[in-house]
């Protein structure tokens, strides 16, 4: 029969390329189910990845983190400096956690375990949480206000977990002792390592059914092809250089120091250059982004410009050019903190979108209120310590077109999914937590709004402890072509004699007695375009659904209602609209 | 003179066809298949039944069972056709629904435009009542009547279909709930009001308000739709009630299915994998795949230890490759779900070419214009049309009501597959055949190998209208050694819902460890829910069989794992030995061990009334001659020989018990066509079930 052979490629191509998938995907809910660490387990996604033994990308979970799949791609060759190749064999399994050697922070752990195949190490298994505690100087990796990487928790070097199948309980064990939560920790290790052994079954099966060069030549092609269908997409913006810069509110730590990511994005050909030249230097405090994390917001923000079902692999990474001058906020030296590096990752995306919207104006975005990070820890009523990471997201930025969804951080974030729910929550920790509600107004307002931000008040029924990580508070996300900022989000204990203390947006152990409340604003996302030019029914729709307030739809949006406060006053809305107009023209 | 004895009427409403089956308590059975007419699928049913009853000469009034297995709940939430529905929750989580759960996976990932879908309640019709209970189930802030009347009013002044109220941790303390429900019947006696302890007691506040609003929002709508539809059986002169196929497998009746109308999301596809799981219980498997192929989709799931596979996390319209259970990509619903893959790949399913890759569905050319062969105006390729050239299907034959035309087929495939591919057409429609062969294996792949369970142990057992041509090859693929397709495989679902009993299935959330729990505290909970189950499926003199599981974990997870609990009083020794089980599902599960101590979190109860219905019609097995049934030859294609061969067709109705055949083959029955490829050999059992078999060329 003519063309057999390629019919039976393509579905071989098929079976192989949906195996590796899948074998990630799989790997990255036994991560997530087995784990201990509450905000993993009641949603957070476990990264879950596939690289070659070249240390190229082949797959990753689908609602992974492109901060995770970025990590261990690029932590890959250090392991491989410490243990080469031919040193490996079947069960072993490595871990480590240094930024600066492709890591993110000391809690975020990476684990490897290689594959086998013709008696040959073909592919690597690759999974990443972040583990409940792992020491530093705050719990539950969120030292706010950490000045280095050794006030950040233990880093590990490449290390052996498993030799040959048997635990090497020597590393465990320094890892327990280093924790506050010793047993989550082991737990969370022995998470990842059951999600590297499930990739590695899938892989062998994969390997013995259809051959290691057969499997090896598809994913070969596979990344090729990603890579040609990129750079076609890329060969469609208009070839320049485009600018953009975004201004980080803070590292906690020098409060008159301005921090800035500075960008010059050049498309070429079907290739795309950036150019991280005049970003600040290396901060201080914890906001430093290692070039794993620089490099997956480079890459999330050019996907945004290509066909989104390009499937993620190293063919992705291999149009892009990337210069991160050393000793800056993108690319700090040694041993700078890192564990806040998401404010300079969405930073580079926010900055890269920023210049490529001038060659796509279709695509100009408000900025986004990103990721607002807690801390609780304390001893409850029966004597137990206890402790867990929170976060809340702030709004989205407007897009043109359409306002920005509420509450979801960042675009290149994975969504609410990874939010524990309240219920299980208060049945694990003694707290009851008082509302959660979308925050009114705070959405940037906008020809297109930014999305809401949050407001959460929770009550402590035993004294606890709070650290707080904020992003873009003390300068709240902008707008962009005219829309104005989202409202800035704040910390704050409730106190019992009344009053509120309002916490620095990076603020570490502070005590809250039994019976306070601590409350979380999140701030809400950009608008795009002049408020003014909003169409006053969706306005009016934004009060009746409780995103806007009477009194917003006036001042931000020179919006008049009726009296019933459910249709518009036309009149007085021209008058009003007319007024703003001649004030700012 | 019309057959007065009592009769089961199962009717099963797929994307093309609505299928039907008619069956007597001593197996005897009567199909028909018409199409679907989606508009107002009960057109369709109520014609199947009185084409059938006709056809069998049935008096109307010997219908002694209706079991319907519908899309109507799932169509009501993805297409969000329902009129508004009021949420009632704790004062300060009124966004609960709104700030939602989503996830952003795969493509979503990269779009800047990415919107989450709106919640099924609207921001203006969700209220907020002061009151507030603690995880252990007590009250920190008190329900007061001007609470409770001020909600009411404000709800009734709304005017809402449907009320659903779900209080924070009512699944410990439901008073509450109860309370606000009870005064919002009152308050606005025309809405369907529901609450969530009522419908589904178990922790995690959003899939729970979840699962209400999906109650309330469908509840009004199957009320109706169920009361049409007796309504019209009734002008047909059939008395019964309809009973209406539960996602987890089991039939509920109509009055059930209106209080608890979520429990019938995923209704049709469940009432596959039982056929399956009942098909492997007559043959003596307990281990079975089930592969349904109809004219739109195929569906798949498993069958293990005589029993379908149930999950715990179904996402209505949800995606990911994990088969509509990634959390955060659909409306989640806490119910049991029979653990099914849906993929777009039926007989209907249309070929394409783009960019020089060549695809096949997810679009269906469904009844209607249908295939290209089918003579009604289709002029796309569809997988039917590549049978039907491969020789699969009888050229001149007949299938859905028409007769197939090969001229037709061989036109659509060469135009818009094999001249763009630069291929001949046979090589188009065996490429056409594989493909689809492909999609249907990832949807194997999704309930066997995803799930980490290997498929190699199993039985394929394939059926639907398409299913029997596929299934020798979708085995092969998992180097699945034994096939059964079921006598009256093309109604395979409809044979299962006049073969399932009367079930219901309850849930409460509980935490206990394991170690301090007494044994008595553990019997009255399961107790207490079998108490339940019994009063649900009222009736005094019915036999009951329970069955008891509960949801376990470590102390300090949060995911849990479910593991079998022994009936009856509990001791000591039984706490001790669900521990033991509990560690050995983990260890199976993740491949790990872990030494922390074990927690009880969920009781599950499933309910089950033994109810008359088709028992498969056993026949005497002999050493026959096929040959009898011998009904032609016709060139069909395998690649096994390198293209066309002669090869004989067999009439499945006049193939008896025990007889043998070699592959290559064909064999016909009335509703479905049977592919035995070379190297494999078929017999028909006792019951005609055709059983294929790789590599015993006897």
């Amino acid at each position: 029969m003519p063309n057999a052979t390629a019919v039976d490629d393509a579905i071989t191509g098929e079976v192989i390329r949906s195996g590796l998938l899948v074998a990630a995907e799989e790997a990255s809910v036994v991560v997530v189910r087995s784990s201990h660490s509450t905000f993993i387990q009641e949603g957070a996604d476990a990264c879950a990845a596939i690289l070659d033994a070249a240390g190229q990308l082949v797959a990753q979970s689908t609602a992974t983190s492109l901060m995770h799949g970025a990590s261990l791609r690029s932590s890959l060759p250090a392991l491989l400096e410490e243990s080469p190749l031919d040193s490996m064999g079947p069960g072993d399994v490595f871990a480590l956690n240094d930024p600066y050697r492709g890591g993110i922070h000391a809690n975020d752990i990476l684990v490897f375990r290689p594959v086998f195949g013709d008696g040959r190490v073909v592919f690597f298994a690759g999974t990443l949480i972040h583990v409940a505690d792992l020491g530093g100087n705050a719990v539950a990796g969120l030292a706010a206000l950490a000045t280095d990487t050794f006030a950040e928790g233990l880093l590990l070097p490449p290390v052996h977990l498993y030799r040959k199948g048997e635990p090497v309980d020597d590393v465990l064990g320094i890892i327990a002792r280093n924790s506050r939560a010793p047993d989550k920790v082991t737990g969370d290790v022995r998470a990842l390592v059951a999600g590297v052994n499930v990739i590695a079954r899938r892989l062998e099966e994969l390997v013995e059914r259809f051959g290691t060069t057969t499997v090896e030549r598809f994913v070969r092609d596979s990344i090729d092809d990603a890579e040609r269908r990129v750079r076609d997409d890329l060969r469609r913006l208009p070839a320049g250089t485009y600018h953009g810069a975004f201004e980080i509110d803070g590292d906690g730590v020098d409060p008159d120091r301005e921090f800035e990511v500075n960008v010059a994005v050049t498309a070429r050909d079907g290739s795309i250059d950036v150019d991280f030249g005049g970003t600040s230097p290396q901060a201080r405090g914890t906001i430093n982004s290692s070039f794993s994390q620089t490099l997956s917001g480079v890459v999330y923000a050019v996907r945004c410009f290509v066909d989104p079902t390009i499937p993620m692999n190293e063919g992705c990474f291999r149009p892009l050019h990337t210069r991160l001058p050393g000793g800056t906020l993108v690319n700090p030296n040694p041993p700078a903190a890192c564990g806040g590096r998401i404010m300079t990752v969405a930073a580079a995306v926010e900055a890269i979108l920023q210049a490529l919207a001038e060659a796509r104006p279709d695509h100009a975005v408000g900025a986004s209120a990103l990721i607002h990070v807690f801390s609780l820890s304390g001893v409850d009523a029966r004597g137990a310590p206890w402790l867990n990471l929170f976060y809340e997201f702030g709004g989205l930025g407007a897009r043109a077109g359409s306002d920005g969804p509420d509450a979801t951080g960042a675009f290149f974030l994975g969504g609410r999914s990874v939010l524990p729910q309240i219920e299980p929550l208060e049945a694990q920790y003694p707290l009851v937590v008082r509302s959660s509600r979308l925050w009114v107004d705070s959405g940037g307002a906008g020809e297109w709004r930014g999305g809401l931000g949050v407001e959460t008040v929770i009550e402590l029924l035993t004294p606890a402890v709070v650290t707080v990580r904020g992003a873009r508070m003390d300068l709240p996300p902008p707008g962009a072509r005219g829309g104005r900022p989202g409202r800035a989000g704040t910390f704050a204990v409730a106190r019992h004699d009344g009053t509120a203390d309002v916490l620095p947006a990076k603020a570490a152990n502070v005590e809250i007695a039994a019976g306070e409340r601590f409350v979380l604003r999140t701030s809400g996302g950009g608008g795009l375009g002049p408020p003014e030019r909003r169409d006053p029914h969706r306005v009016l729709a934004d009060v009746l659904a409780g995103r806007v307030s009477a009194e917003g739809a006036a001042s931000d949006y020179a919006v008049v209602l009726d009296g019933s406060g459910t249709s518009i006053d036309q009149p007085a809305t021209d008058r009003l609209r007319d007024e703003r107009i001649a004030e700012h023209p | 003179m019309t057959d007065q004895r009592p009769h089961f009427v199962g009717v099963d409403v797929g994307g093309t066809f609505t299928d039907v089956v008619l069956a007597d308590s001593a197996g005897g059975v009567t199909i028909g298949k018409v199409p679907t007419t989606p508009d107002d699928p009960r057109r369709g049913v109520v014609e199947g039944i009185r084409d059938a009853l006709g056809r069998a000469a049935v008096d109307p009034g010997a219908v002694s069972r209706v079991v319907h297995g519908t899309t109507l709940a799932t169509n009501v939430v993805v297409q969000r056709t329902a009129a508004p529905i009021a949420l009632v929750a704790t004062e300060g989580f009124g966004d609960l629904l709104r700030l939602g759960r989503e996830a952003r996976v795969e493509e979503d990932r990269y779009d800047l435009f990415f919107t989450p879908a709106d919640p099924p309640v609207d921001a203006r019709l969700t209220f907020e009542v002061a009151e507030r209970v603690s995880a252990k189930g007590e009250v920190l802030v008190p329900l007061t009547d001007e609470a409770i009347a001020g909600v009411a009013r404000r709800v009734a002044a709304a005017q809402p279909a449907g009320v659903s109220v779900c209080l924070l941790h009512a699944y410990a303390h439901p008073a509450h709930e109860q309370a606000v429900a009870e005064a919002c019947r009152a308050a606005v006696p025309a809405a369907y009001v529901v609450s969530s302890s009522e419908v589904w007691p178990e922790m995690r506040e959003y899939e729970r308000a979840m699962t209400t609003a999906v109650c309330a929002l469908v509840g009004p709508v199957m009320a109706a739709y169920v009361a049409g539809l007796e309504s019209s059986l009734h002008d047909l002169g059939i008395r019964c009630g309809v009973e209406i196929m539960e996602s987890s497998g089991g039939v509920m009746s109509a009055q059930a299915a209106a209080r608890r109308p979520v429990a019938t999301v995923e209704s049709g596809g469940a009432a596959g994998v039982t056929a399956a799981g009942i098909v492997g219980r007559s043959v003596g498997l307990a281990d079975v795949i089930s592969f349904d192929m109809g004219g739109t989709t195929a569906k798949t799931g498993i069958v293990r230890d005589g029993s379908p596979a149930i999950t715990h996390d179904f996402q209505i319209g949800g995606k990911g490759s994990f088969g509509g259970t990634r959390a955060g990509t659909g409306v989640p619903v806490k119910i049991p779900v029979v653990d099914l893959a849906e993929v777009g790949a039926g007989g209907g399913s249309v070929a394409w070419v783009d960019a020089g890759a060549l695809h096949v569905g997810p679009q269906s050319a469904g009844a209607v214009p249908g295939p290209a062969c089918y003579r009604r105006g289709g002029t796309e390729p569809t997988v039917t049309d590549a049978n039907l050239l491969l020789g699969y299907l009888d050229a001149g034959g007949l299938a859905g009501g028409v007769t197939l035309d090969a001229d037709l087929a061989a036109a659509a495939v060469g135009e818009s597959i094999a001249n763009p591919l630069g291929i001949d057409i046979p090589g188009a429609a065996h490429a056409i055949h594989e493909i689809v062969n492909e999609t249907m294996a990832s949807a194997i792949r999704v309930v066997t190998v995803q799930r980490g369970i290997d498929p190699r142990g199993f039985t394929l057992v394939g059926f639907g209208g398409a299913g029997p041509m596929h299934v020798a090859r979708l085995a092969a693929a998992f180097g699945i050694q034994s096939v059964v397709v079921p006598w009256a495989a093309g109604v395979g679902s409809a044979i299962g819902l006049v073969s399932s009993d009367l079930t219901v299935d309850l849930v409460q959330t509980r935490i206990l460890d394991l170690e301090h729990a007494d044994a008595t505290t553990l019997t009255q909970l399961f107790d207490e829910l079998e108490a339940r189950g019994r009063k649900e499926l009222d009736d005094a003199g019915a036999t009951f069989v329970m069955t008891r599981s509960a949801d376990m974990r470590f102390h300090g997870q949060a995911h849990q794992l479910t593991v079998s609990v022994p009936d009856g009083p509990l001791g000591d020794e039984d706490l001790s030995g669900l521990a033991k089980r509990f560690h050995e599902v983990y260890r199976q599960t993740y491949g790990i061990d872990a030494d922390a101590p074990a927690q009880l979190v969920n009781a599950r109860v499933r309910v089950v009334r033994v109810v008359d219905k088709l028992s498969p019609r056993s026949h005497q097995v002999a050493e026959r001659d096929p040959n009898v049934a011998l009904a032609g030859e016709r060139a069909a294609s395998f690649v096994e020989v390198g293209g066309f061969t002669t090869t004989p067709v067999f009439d499945w109705s006049r193939l008896e018990p025990g007889s043998r055949l070699v592959g290559p083959a064909i064999v016909e029955g009335a509703d479905a066509t049977i592919v035995v490829p070379p190297g494999y050999s078929a017999a028909v059992d006792r019951w005609r079930n055709v059983v294929l078999a790789s590599g015993e060329a006897s």
